[in-house]
């Protein structure tokens, strides 16, 4: 059973927020999905257990220095910017 | 004859320069776009300047590859180097990445001409492309439905013929779907064939890039060109099963096609006809029909929303307004300006897919959905290796029905992610998938067939696939859109 407050909580920890009047219809259709979801535990309870898909396994490289990105290039896409870094401001 | 192989014969013979063509492609797409909305930014300049490139090898005498001066579209998740990349989101508008996603690099370098980037579901959240942040794209068979999703706007681009070929991605059913919907053929390959660098991620563990044509064997020529090692991305190994164009036309005699009575299970009638008509066809081309069981597929949806939304959730962690993309105009602190730039930011069912995402990977709940979901994901693996063992491909409908009226899919979730419950199967499991032509319903909008492969075989469903275009080239439609070559 998904409760008004299981969606708020889970809103907040998706930095979410959801207006107070959106809140009854969101907490439905979210019961709606779940109980889709709940399908799967009508499966037989033998599972073979998955890790990864098409035998993929771990790939090491040397640890080599490689040119990266100019920071002023990456800095161009932030919203806001000092000097070298991403500005992030506590009040607006 | 393909498209790619007819523009490559009017280059080289010199019917038509390079940015001759493009330029008719680009004055088609002014033309088309306002109403089919495929294109969300075109891109003349680039286009014209790869044209003249094109152009001044050939003046020079210079052999020129398959791929060179043919114009193509990429979905806009696909990063492109300083041209604007959104994911159809509000939240990554303005977003210009500063490198580009191996698949246009290889193409790129190859000299490919990008027309634009194309429409698709934001964050490739949908079934219908509706939830693009610019509104969806418009089939071109008819208008007044849908393109699919979420590659909705390479679809519409391609079988309106606007672009000769497009790259889309696949999480659950994304290229096959619009593709199945608009009557062209759409290839997701094999998890691990084709570099996902510079895709932006949706689901890591399902997602694939892979092109979207009109014909099989333009489908074919780009994959061999994309699927190549990348040590970007520790997940690919490239081309392991070899180049498929070679063995496009291979005889198809005693080839072992099996179908799966739950694939047919719950689909249109129509739809059920056409695929079992065209099982008649590779009957008379001497292939063997084989049906099984695969019941683990009643698990498969719910399975895949619950992994794809669990990696959504921690995928999108990092939009949160300081490093790029959008950012709130006020707020109080900076959890206030996170949440508030995500919850403007985002649209409806991104916000949807996140929630669930974060619930079924939460403390309780993590082993009842997370958990058990992955296991299954193991056990579906498993029943298709065990298919496998009846039959070389699978053959499936696409999509259980054909392309919804436009507005149909925002209205019940529950109802869209049922459109998905014949594509998602492959993802989960890792394997090749291409959809094809095979029909039209009542209506004239086209039907989709899919043929699964095994693990890295994408050459034996291509081969399969082009001998039904060979047997069958009534059901690849054009449309009055477009470019005639």
């Amino acid at each position: 059973m998904v409760t008004r407050e299981d969606v708020e909580n889970i809103a907040l920890l998706s930095k979410l927020f959801v207006p107070e009047e959106e809140l009854d219809s969101l907490t439905q259709s979210m019961q709606e999905i779940i109980n889709f979801a709940d399908e799967i535990n009508k499966a037989d309870a033998d599972e073979e257990g998955f890790d990864n898909i098409n035998n993929l396994s771990n790939v090491f490289h040397e640890d080599e220095v490689v040119e990266s990105y100019p920071v002023e290039e990456i800095l161009k896409n932030a919203p806001e910017q000092a000097e070298d870094h991403f500005l992030v401001r506590n009040r607006e | 004859m393909g498209t790619i192989s007819k523009i490559h014969e009017m280059l080289v013979s010199g019917e038509c320069s390079c940015a001759e063509l493009t330029k008719s492609y680009l004055d088609e797409i002014e033309k088309a776009n306002p109403e089919l909305n495929a294109y969300v930014n075109v891109t003349p300049d680039e286009a014209m300047r790869a044209a003249q490139a094109v152009d001044k090898k050939l003046a020079a005498g210079e052999e020129i590859g398959m791929l060179e001066g043919v114009p193509m579209t990429l979905k806009d998740n696909l990063s492109t180097k300083g041209i604007e990349t959104t994911c159809c989101s509000k939240i990554l508008t303005g977003y210009k990445p500063i490198f580009d996603a191996t698949v246009w690099e290889i193409l790129k370098s190859r000299n490919a001409v990008m027309l634009g980037k194309t429409n698709m579901d934001e964050f490739a959240m949908g079934s219908s492309c509706e939830t693009s942040y610019f509104g969806g794209a418009m089939n071109p068979v008819n208008t007044n439905h849908v393109a699919g999703g979420s590659s909705g706007g390479v679809s519409s681009a391609v079988g309106g013929n606007i672009a000769a070929y497009g790259l889309g991605s696949d999480t659950g059913g994304s290229i096959r779907q619009p593709a199945s919907f608009c009557g062209v053929v759409g290839l997701k390959p094999t998890y691990g064939s084709v570099s996902r660098y510079g895709l932006i991620a949706y689901a890591s563990s399902l997602d694939q890039i892979g092109p979207i044509t009109k014909s099989v064997e333009d489908a074919s020529i780009v994959f061999d060109a994309i699927s190549a090692p990348d040590r970007r991305d520790s997940t690919c190994k490239g081309n392991v099963g070899g180049a498929t164009y070679p063995t496009l036309d291979n005889d198809i005699k005693g080839m072992k096609i099996g179908i799966a009575r739950e694939y047919l299970d719950g689909v249109r009638d129509d739809v059920r006809e056409a695929v079992l008509e065209a099982a008649k066809v590779y009957e008379a081309l001497g292939a063997e029909i084989v049906y099984f069981d695969l019941p683990i597929l009643k698990f498969a949806l719910p399975v895949y929303y619950i992994i794809a939304c669990a990696e959504a959730s921690s995928n999108l962690g990092r939009y949160d307004g300081i490093r790029y993309g959008y950012k709130t105009a006020h707020y109080n602190g900076t959890h206030d300006m996170i949440c508030r730039t995500r919850s403007e930011g985002f649209g409806e069912e991104v916000k949807r897919r996140i929630l669930l995402g974060t619930y079924v990977l939460s403390a309780g709940y993590y082993d009842a959905y997370y958990k058990k979901a992955q296991n299954l994901r193991g056990t579906i693996v498993k029943a298709f290796d065990r298919a496998f063992e009846q039959c070389d491909v699978i053959l499936a409908p696409t999509v259980p029905m054909t392309a919804f009226e436009k507005g149909h899919a925002v209205s019940d979730p529950i109802e869209t992610y049922l459109t998905d419950i014949c594509t998602v199967p492959v993802n989960i499991a890792g394997l090749p998938g291409v959809s094809v032509p095979c029909g039209f319903n009542s209506k004239g909008m086209p039907i989709g067939m899919q043929l699964i492969g095994k693990s890295f075989g994408e050459a034996q469903i291509l081969n399969a696939a082009y001998k039904y275009q060979q047997a069958a080239p009534d059901k690849f439609m054009d449309t009055k859109w477009g470019v005639r070559l």
